[in-house]
């Protein structure tokens, strides 16, 4: 941002992130190290001994590439969609009128309060009728269908800060809902898109519950590393393996997303306010 | 700032495109949506009400069961200590996470290019699965060679030390702490989000007539970083209701049921119990409790766009 | 034209099929077998290993895994398995409360006639057959168990405190003080979520006998009956006498952190653990079962139970959506073996076949074998008998005993379960 910034913000920010990652540090050590050292915890100072074992045990025994190419397809394809759908739906809600606008609008968002397990055994029936398990499908309608629940309620509430002005603007030029839609509110919604795109990027890319009960052989990531943990044992360094491999793509997607959130505002700084 | 009710029609004398009405245009672009949104959400849900009226134990063959679920589950001291316990854990895990969140979003708005890192930081909590973190925060609450009774003991308030997990007066605390430490880092997120799409002429003016930060924060900031607030708090409050994993890892929704949330409570009859018409009345009646707050809310905020 | 050749073609292939099916069972074996296995760590890679094992002795048949989904109880994702109509023919299974659903659901066979037509009955014993028989059918075959009645301990922690392992109750309780005077907790008790029942069940057991409990767990004798409070009353005069830290630190332990206490840091003396505490103590603290820690069974009670040992068990249906029979049963016969009884091993699991050299158990399996095979009656684990919310009552019941051990707490507890009991059945 332009203009003065107080010293004083960057390192509080530091120090409150510090001790913020207190806990994944953890997690890194803890994949680090064999398991009689950390039993009592990850920062026992008793025996300190740094290994890959853990990692090298859950690169071989597990086809990680493969579930990872899996993981890729259900996560891009989900994000994808409610990416270019819920900015459609809240344009509609919010600049067009139409009838049963409000109905739909409350049945889509009060969707969000429903838990996953709600969706699992009428859609496993549904699924096993049209021989769709173990089809990634099963898996992406699903994402994306409830996705849209805070996605749209989400973009709305960012295109309510829209300059109108544009809107008319179009309108005087003649241009149809359609093309306003296409050619004036999208390119200025960057940064509510972005925004839709990190989270369901990351609430697919970690799905669980869903892959694991709709899919048999065609298992993502964390569906594939769940089986690492034992209901008898817990082996926490390979435990900690999976989790940091499973977590690392979603945080690279937002730091690559999250430069779209400057954007929008670039673009509607052009209209003189 | 303009609605759906729109300006006054064009009355331009010539037609010069052929222009989809309001109604043409808002269908096209929802039914794509609204297809999805049938399969993976209506037909669950309506199923969902279906099942509550049946008894189905275990794996024995559905009994119809009328009103029976729902007489039943404002009966059962479990669910209605649920209630009370989702009530204290979902206004406190919201308003703690989106006021730590939002606070530290506006400080990083100042200097968004250095506390990058540090946003990378604070969103990989937001970003490791719930029971990964109820892991680590097991370890961390452990009675005898967890990290905080350590630290308590270290600078030597080993008065303080407690099993934090255990006490039914700490427990519900402890797991806030833990969650909230996970969801700090959306509304951090939305909030950013909102901040940055603030018109950077704003700042230029503000900053011209000699503002200081503070009331930069205060006036501008505050005030035009709302859309992302809003979106925080909803995200937040509506997953708080169904938070399962990390209770489950933490507590078990003990000790004696001192962190048994609704939606807890929904798993356990839905999953663990597997008594599904018990399990879909609950998720019936959290939902139906939802929409009482949420439709006049909506209505307002739909009905101020006009 | 063509009509006619493929029809004719079609009629050969069917012959054919005919003629292979004919040739008899050494093509039996052939095909797919498919599990549900829901084992995950260190028990799903020795299922894996017994999988692979008997993939090799048996070629032509391929094992498949159906993994349902976890989260606590795995019997949940087993019966969304089960409800989606997924084809299975085996299933792992260490619940009788939910062998009990399975058979009157209809969903598994009874395995009588397998008995029958293979050595089955040669190498497991009666009591064994009886465990998993219900109303005269039996329906499962136990392919591993564990004694649950077994108190484990540091070796080195009793030599500090200069203990030897009671044999009898008197001198178990006696020994608190000595320990408590060491700075060592008696007894660590994991009261989070499930680990603490096992005290009550234990004593119960002493108390009022396997017998008693088979009823109770019916829901034939009540909780609010005599023989549930005498119990609760020895685990009261047991925490009066200083066994265990309060109230609030056994509901903060989970299982792992109590073996932990008792077997690692030796905070604590005792604990009253499952079979696969062994497996732990070896892999995760390196220690050598016998010398670096070992296992005593409940002490006596002198009431008339003393020869009775509570196990757990997994056993193995059929479900009765069966294809592939025959090597389900060929899959059955191969975990009784010698050689599959050595993979275990390697695990620390014991198999209840008579096939088995004993020399392969170490010194702790090998003690709890022969406590399980003398014992005069055997009784399954109380909480994985009882049906579902009656199980989860119980437990927070007794969280409330142990935060408060009066006899107004037993008196409100007892009362609470047979409510809720009734409902149950």
């Amino acid at each position: 941002m332009i203009g003065r910034t107080p010293r004083w913000i960057v390192p509080i920010v530091g120090i409150i992130a510090l001790i913020w990652i207190i806990p994944i540090i953890g997690l890194i050590v803890t994949s680090l190290r064999p398991i009689s050292e950390i039993i009592l915890g990850w920062w026992s100072v008793e025996t300190v001994t740094f290994t890959l074992d853990a990692w090298t045990q859950v690169w071989s025994k597990y086809p990680l590439a493969y579930a990872f190419w899996i993981s890729c397809k259900i996560a891009v394809i989900s994000t994808v969609i409610p990416m270019l759908l819920a900015p459609a739906a809240a344009y509609a809600f919010h600049f067009l009128k139409f009838r049963f606008r409000r109905l739909i609008l409350i049945l889509i968002i009060n969707a969000f309060v429903l838990p996953n397990q709600v969706v699992i055994i009428p859609l496993f029936r549904l699924w096993r009728d049209l021989g769709m398990i173990d089809n990634i499908w099963s898996v992406i309608i699903p994402f994306a269908g409830l996705s849209f629940a805070w996605a749209v309620f989400l973009v709305k509430n960012y295109l309510e800060d829209f300059p109108y002005e544009l809107i008319e603007a179009a309108q005087v030029d003649a241009c149809g809902p359609l093309a306003r839609f296409f050619y004036i509110v999208l390119p200025n919604s960057l940064t509510p898109i972005a925004a839709v795109g990190i989270l369901q990027f990351m609430w697919t890319w970690n799905g669980l519950l869903l892959p694991v009960v709709f899919l048999r052989d065609e298992l993502p990531l964390p569906a594939l590393l769940a089986r690492i943990q034992g209901v008898y044992d817990r082996n926490w360094d390979q435990v900690a393996v999976a989790a940091i491999i499973t977590t690392i793509v979603p945080l690279l997607v937002f730091i690559i997303f999250q430069r779209f959130f400057t954007a929008g505002a670039q673009t509607k700084s052009g209209s003189k306010e | 700032m303009g609605g759906p009710d729109g300006p006054p029609k064009s009355s331009l004398p010539i037609k010069v495109k052929k222009q989809l009405s309001d109604t043409q245009a808002a269908w096209f672009l929802l039914t794509p949506l609204l297809i999805f949104f049938a399969i993976s959400v209506v037909y669950p849900v309506i199923e969902t009400i279906r099942l509550s009226f049946y008894d189905i134990r275990g794996l024995a063959p559905e009994k119809f069961f009328g009103w029976g679920n729902y007489l039943k589950l404002f009966s059962d001291p479990n669910f209605l200590t649920s209630l009370k316990v989702t009530f204290i854990w979902a206004i406190s895990a919201t308003f703690f996470s989106v006021t730590i969140g939002w606070g530290l979003a506006m400080m990083c708005s100042l200097s968004p290019r250095k506390t990058l890192v540090f946003r990378v930081m604070i969103f990989a909590a937001y970003g490791v699965s719930e029971a990964v973190s109820g892991f680590m925060w097991l370890g961390i609450y452990r009675p005898d060679y967890g990290l905080l009774n350590g630290i308590l003991e270290g600078v030597g308030l080993s008065g303080l030390t407690q099993p934090w997990l255990g006490n039914p007066s700490t427990a519900l605390g402890a797991v806030i702490v833990a969650y909230v430490w996970t969801q700090v880092g959306l509304p951090l997120m939305t909030c950013f989000a909102s901040i940055q799409s603030i018109p950077k002429n704003l700042f230029e003016a503000a900053y011209i007539d000699g503002a200081k930060p503070a009331s930069v924060m205060r006036y501008i900031i505050a005030p035009l970083s709302l859309p992302g607030v809003r979106v925080a708090i909803f995200i937040n409050l509506l997953n708080s209701l169904k938070a399962f994993d990390l209770i489950f890892i933490l507590t078990g929704g003990g000790p004696v049921r001192s962190t048994e949330t609704v939606g807890f409570f929904m798993y356990r009859e839905s999953m663990l119990n597997f008594k599904l018409g018990y399990g879909a009345a609950s998720t019936v009646i959290l939902l139906i409790a939802v929409l009482i707050v949420s439709i006049p809310l909506i209505m307002k905020r739909t009905g101020d766009a006009k | 034209m063509i009509h006619l050749k493929t029809r004719s073609r079609t009629t050969l292939l069917g012959t054919a099929a005919i003629l292979a099916g004919l040739a008899g069972p050494a093509l039996a074996q052939e095909g797919e077998l498919v599990m549900i296995n829901w084992l995950g760590g260190a028990q799903g890679e020795m299922m894996t290993k017994l999988q692979e094992d008997f993939e090799a002795k048996n070629p032509g048949v391929t094992v498949r895994n159906v993994i349902p989904q976890a989260g606590g109880d795995a019997r949940g994702g087993i019966r969304a398995v089960l409800m989606g109509g997924e084809q299975a023919d085996l299933l792992i299974n260490t619940w009788p409360a939910f062998r009990a659903e399975l058979i009157e659901a209809g969903l598994i066979l009874p395995l009588d006639d397998s008995y029958a037509s293979t050595d089955w009955g040669d190498k497991l014993g009666e009591s064994w057959q009886a465990l998993s028989t219900v109303n005269g059918e039996n329906y499962g075959v136990t392919y591993t168990f564990g004694d649950r009645s077994g108190i484990w301990y540091r070796t080195d922690t009793m030599a500090t405190a200069g203990i030897t392992p009671p044999e009898t109750y008197e001198d178990f309780i006696n020994g608190f003080a000595t320990l408590n005077e060491a700075d060592i907790t008696p007894i660590s008790v994991p009261a989070k979520v499930w680990a603490h029942a096992e005290w009550f069940e234990s004593l119960l057991l002493r108390t009022a006998g396997a017998d008693y409990m088979t009823r109770l767990a019916n829901g034939e004798a009540s909780w609010t009956d005599d023989e549930v409070k005498v119990a609760l009353q020895k685990w009261q005069e047991m925490l009066t006498a200083n066994c265990c830290d309060d109230g609030n630190t056994m509901l903060a332990l989970d299982w792992d952190i109590s073996v932990d206490a008792a077997l690692k840091t030796g905070d604590a003396a005792y604990v009253l653990m499952g079979m696969w505490l062994n497996t732990r103590a070896k892999q995760e603290y390196g220690d050598t079962p016998g010398e670096d820690f070992d296992i005593f069974q409940f002490p006596a009670f002198g009431m008339g139970h003393d020869d009775e040992s509570m196990v757990d068990a997994k056993e193995f249906n059929i479900l009765s959506s069966v294809e592939n029979r025959e090597a389900a049963d060929a899959f059955i016969s191969y975990m009784l073996t010698a050689e599959a009884a050595v993979i275990m091993a390697d695990y620390g699991l014991a198999s209840p076949s008579t096939d088995v050299d004993p020399s392969i158990y170490d010194p702790v399996i090998q003690r709890s074998v022969d406590e399980v095979t003398s014992a005069n009656k055997l009784q399954f684990v109380l909480g994985d008998l009882l049906p579902g919310d009656l199980g989860s009552e119980y437990r927070v019941a007794l969280q409330r005993f142990l935060q408060d051990p009066s006899d107004e707490t037993i008196d409100a507890i007892t009362a609470q379960l047979a409510t809720v009991a009734d409902g149950a059945y």
